[in-house]
């Protein structure tokens, strides 16, 4: 009779823990943040009071011609990175679907590859190509006696590169839609009496429209999150978006906690309500819907024209890949970077390893790289038990209140990760003794930043194995604990392994968040790089850069081999 | 209003080198008929329609509608599916799943750039004629597969082509729902006295749907005829096996006149009708539908054998028999829920000459 009662409770427990766990790693730090939004409370000095809890707190920092001209400089730089993004994805994803342009798969592959370099390290590329008075793209220009200059350290550069780099979520999506749409839609058209523009206006943008708004939304929301663009490009011109407004303002002395937090909530109810529609969009105006058919695209002949669309292929590539690349290269390995003229670019005895070593001379250098690999191994092993624990309650069990489970672990996708780091700075900074100033505050709030791509991707593999290989083991006598290890685990086990790769991969790149929870003895790769950039020496920026993107490539491509697919995440979380 | 459709020697290779998809295919569909093209997957009947409809580009070959030529690769002529004024309905329906019931039908005539008045005229007697005005302002997602089908019927038929396409138009859809579709899609035909070219791999939509029927394999027409000439004379042992005839007799001709002969199984002799190129002394395959087997026949006949019954396979309203017959195994059908022999049985076996066709074997 007690045991049966045990018995009853025991996925009660289960459920309660779970949900102690995401309360703990979501709940409680989100709520703090609003906390701190609310109240004018030093949470270091004075610690945590709710004595003077108002939204009057909050609305006096969001009426703050400050925060709104960030606000205001946040929505043109990503709205018009998004139009950027837009133009260039969906004809790329034109291009590649529905043309016969030479080399389209080749094509396709490289047009992705700018969704695996870190912003930062994406604007240190820029920055080095095209600041207004040393860029080597000025340089050449100058060189060439022409008076055009590029500057990127304005908004049209930060539109520029936001637009460039995000393009691939709307081709993403866009070349999907294309894909899946079954030809004779529009072949339907043409029969109808309709003409190709007709088709185009009337049958196939309608058609493709909700992932083109879907991507545009997406790429919205990453670029609003992102803080090492407009920190590289904006700065200097003194160009504040609401990211690098939230960490001027920890920056200050004495830090202005409250007020950041109060930002970053405003950015998290942007964000929040952008998702919210992304989702609605992505959910209900699918008109992909014939299903488990395999389509052959219709294919344009471009006659002579396809060279055309390959030029301007290998041009967006030439832009985004191979120049920031070289620009890279050059600074990392250049003694200096005074360029005397063209030739001299090429002169073999100018570079050298000697950034390199300075680099590894500052001792800095290396605790970076090694507690970056630390905070890595902690985030894939606690990340990757958490979300398999969720993953397989949400899917393979019926105990109580999994919905709510499900409903918790999705939140942090309308988190951005530098809200994520105000929150998580909230909840421990005023606790003694606290997780605050190791490396675990880093590790749990990668955990709770990357939990829903996680248990999203553990989820699917988890729904491949049959629940009936399952079933079959209780019969045979095993319990749930030893079905699980002995069945499920070793079936699942590709997608766990891929799963806690990316969660290593992601940690390993993450600035936002290891912004404000990082500390001396805690610093990490992106912050350091970061550090390296402002401290001005272009050349250890770069060669630290490099080494970032050939360990990150190496990681990509394991992660690549292990499962097919897993490289998409990466990009999704920015 | 309907047109004359000739196909000549129309040829289509998809990639160099490659077995031709359509290979010198000739036929013509009279004004007001219905021929439906039947064949296998992969035989070319769809590449065929394609043709016709603009949408795939022949190697070779003429494409004439109502007396003016359309496609001839030879003279340069390709007219674009949109200036070729048919009417097409697709396997996977293709209604436009952003518009309404109404906006679909009115599509073509808004491209043809008709008034307001004529639209709305039109697109209320298309939606009247395959019974949908009720639905006329529904979005079509909402609607069934089979009400889908009528819609892209009526966006088909509403600006009056001159032939009507249709490709596969019932393969979608659930076996009942496709046996009601298939009688109202002749019926409507019909009354509205449309050309039209049907392509589909089943037999019995064939037979029902076509005036006449072209049986397709490999790219290459091997018989276009009546249904009734297809079924009682079928050109070849593909078109006999495709279209029903599943017992296949090895023997050899003996001896040739007005088109029947004495074919020799074994040490017996049955008479039967010998395909075009059957010559004495030549090995055949007899061909013969399970249920032009008599068993047990009332009056004594040609082609009378002793057999054996086998096996009985009861199927409710027919059962199959399988039968040692002539030193092979045939197979009988007799229609009715009775089950008149049993396993074992010695019964006497009528094989009627008229539905026994011998090909030369290979």
């Amino acid at each position: 009779m007690d045991g049966n009662r045990a018995r009853a409770l025991l996925p009660w427990a289960w459920s309660g823990l779970l949900i102690a766990i995401l309360a703990f790693l979501v709940v409680y730090p989100t709520a703090m943040l609003l906390i701190g939004a609310l109240t004018t409370t030093n949470p270091v000095v004075e610690g945590y009071k709710l004595s003077d809890l108002s939204i009057g707190n909050f609305i006096d920092v969001a009426m703050n011609p400050n925060v709104a001209s960030a606000l205001l400089n946040s929505l043109i730089a990503c709205g018009g990175g998004t139009i950027v993004a837009v133009a260039i994805g969906l004809s790329f994803a034109w291009v590649v679907v529905r043309t016969n342009t030479p080399c389209k798969a080749l094509i396709a592959s490289a047009g992705m590859l700018p969704l695996f370099v870190p912003p930062l390290v994406a604007g240190v590329a820029w920055a080095i190509l095209g600041s207004p008075k040393t860029g080597l793209l000025n340089l050449i220009l100058a060189k060439a006696g022409l008076s055009i200059r590029v500057d990127m350290y304005s908004m049209p550069g930060m539109i520029f590169v936001f637009g460039i780099y995000y393009a691939p979520y709307v081709y993403m999506f866009t070349a999907a839609a294309l894909r899946n749409m079954d030809p004779s839609l529009e072949e339907a058209a043409e029969i109808s009496g309709a003409s190709a523009t007709r088709t185009m206006a009337t049958v196939t943008f309608p058609l493709i429209m909700p992932a083109i708004l879907s991507g545009m939304l997406l790429s919205f929301i990453v670029m609003l999150g992102i803080y090492g663009i407009p920190a590289v490009l904006g700065s200097p011109a003194n160009i504040n978006v609401l990211t690098t407004y939230i960490f001027a303002l920890t920056a200050w002395s004495p830090p202005k906690y409250n007020t950041a937090a109060a930002v970053a909530v405003i950015l998290m109810i942007v964000t929040g309500f952008l998702v919210y529609a992304q989702q609605r969009i992505v959910g209900s105006r699918s008109y992909t819907t014939v299903a488990g058919k395999a389509f052959r695209p219709r294919s344009l002949n471009l006659g002579p024209w396809r060279f055309m669309t390959l030029g301007l292929a290998i041009v967006y590539l030439l832009i985004v890949v191979v120049l920031p690349t070289l620009a890279l290269i050059v600074a990392a390995f250049r003694k200096f970077m005074f360029i005397r003229d063209i030739p001299s670019i090429f002169e073999m005895k100018q570079y050298g390893w000697q950034h390199f070593t300075k680099m590894l001379d500052n001792p800095l250098t290396v605790t970076s790289i090694i507690n970056s690999m630390k905070v890595g191994i902690l985030t894939a092993i606690v990340g990757g038990i958490l979300a398999f624990a969720i993953g397989y309650t949400i899917t393979r069990t019926k105990a109580p209140a999994r919905r709510t489970i499900d409903v918790i672990t999705t939140i942090p996708v309308a988190i951005p990760g530098l809200v994520i780091g105000v929150a998580y700075l909230w909840a421990w900074i005023g606790l003694p003794g606290g997780i605050y100033g190791t490396l675990w505050i880093l590790a749990l709030a990668f955990v709770a930043r990357f939990i829903p791509d996680t248990v999203k991707a553990l989820s699917t593999s988890l729904l491949q194995i049959h629940r009936e290989l399952e079933e079959a083991a209780w019969i045979c006598g095993r319990g749930t604990v030893m079905t699980i290890s002995s069945i499920v685990l070793p079936l699942a086990r590709p997608g766990v392994v891929a799963a806690m790769t990316l969660l290593f991969i992601l940690s390993i790149r993450e600035l936002g968040s290891s912004l404000f929870l990082y500390s001396s003895g805690t610093m990490v790769m992106a912050v350091q790089l970061l550090g390296y950039y402002e401290g001005g020496n272009i050349g250890i920026t770069a060669a630290f850069s490099l080494v970032q993107m050939v360990l990150l490539g190496v990681l990509i491509t394991f992660t690549n081999w292990l499962s097919t697919g897993a490289s998409t995440s990466v990009a999704r979380s920015g | 209003m309907s047109s004359e459709l000739r196909v000549e020697h129309l040829e289509k290779v998809f990639s160099p080198g490659a077995r031709p998809a359509v290979d010198d295919v000739s036929f013509t569909v009279e004004a007001g008929e219905i021929v439906v093209l039947l064949g296998p997957s992969g035989c070319g009947k769809t590449t065929t329609l394609r043709c016709v409809a603009g949408l795939e580009h022949p190697t070779s070959g003429r494409i004439v509608i109502g007396g003016n030529v359309y496609t001839d690769p030879a003279a340069g002529v390709l007219m674009p599916p949109r200036a070729r004024n048919l009417g097409m309905v697709f396997q996977s329906y293709a209604v436009w799943p952003h518009m309404t019931v109404r906006q679909n039908v009115a599509y073509p005539l808004k491209a043809r750039g008709a008034s307001r008045a004529d639209i709305a005229k039109g697109v209320e007697e298309a939606l009247a004629l395959v019974e949908l005005s009720s639905y006329a302002d529904r979005p079509v997602t909402q609607l069934s597969g089979g009400q889908m089908q009528r819609v892209a019927l009526a966006r088909s038929m509403v600006y009056q082509p001159q032939i009507l396409l249709l490709d596969e138009p019932l393969s979608n859809l659930d076996a009942q729902l496709r046996l009601r579709l298939r009688d109202d899609l002749r019926r409507i035909i019909k009354r509205v006295g449309l050309t039209a070219l049907y392509v589909t791999h089943d037999q019995t939509e064939a037979v029902v749907l076509g005036d006449r029927i072209g049986v397709m394999r490999d790219g290459k027409m091997l018989q276009l005829a009546s249904p009734l000439e297809l079924y009682n004379n079928p050109a070849d042992l593909f078109v006999a096996g495709f279209t029903g005839a599943t017992n296949q007799m090895a023997g050899i001709a003996v001896s040739r006149e007005d088109g029947f002969g004495t074919i020799a199984i074994g040490g017996d002799q049955l008479l039967a009708r010998l395909g075009a190129n059957v010559t004495p002394n030549t090995a055949v395959k007899v061909a013969l539908r399970p249920d032009n087997v008599v068993m047990a026949p009332p009056l004594p006949g040609p082609n009378q054998f002793p057999a054996k019954v086998l096996s009985r396979h009861y199927q409710g309203t027919q059962t199959v028999y399988e039968l040692a017959l002539l030193g092979t195994t045939v197979e009988a059908m007799e229609v009715g829920s009775a089950a008149r022999h049993a396993e074992g049985d010695q019964v006497t076996v009528a094989l009627p000459p008229d539905v026994l066709w011998a090909y030369t074997d290979g």
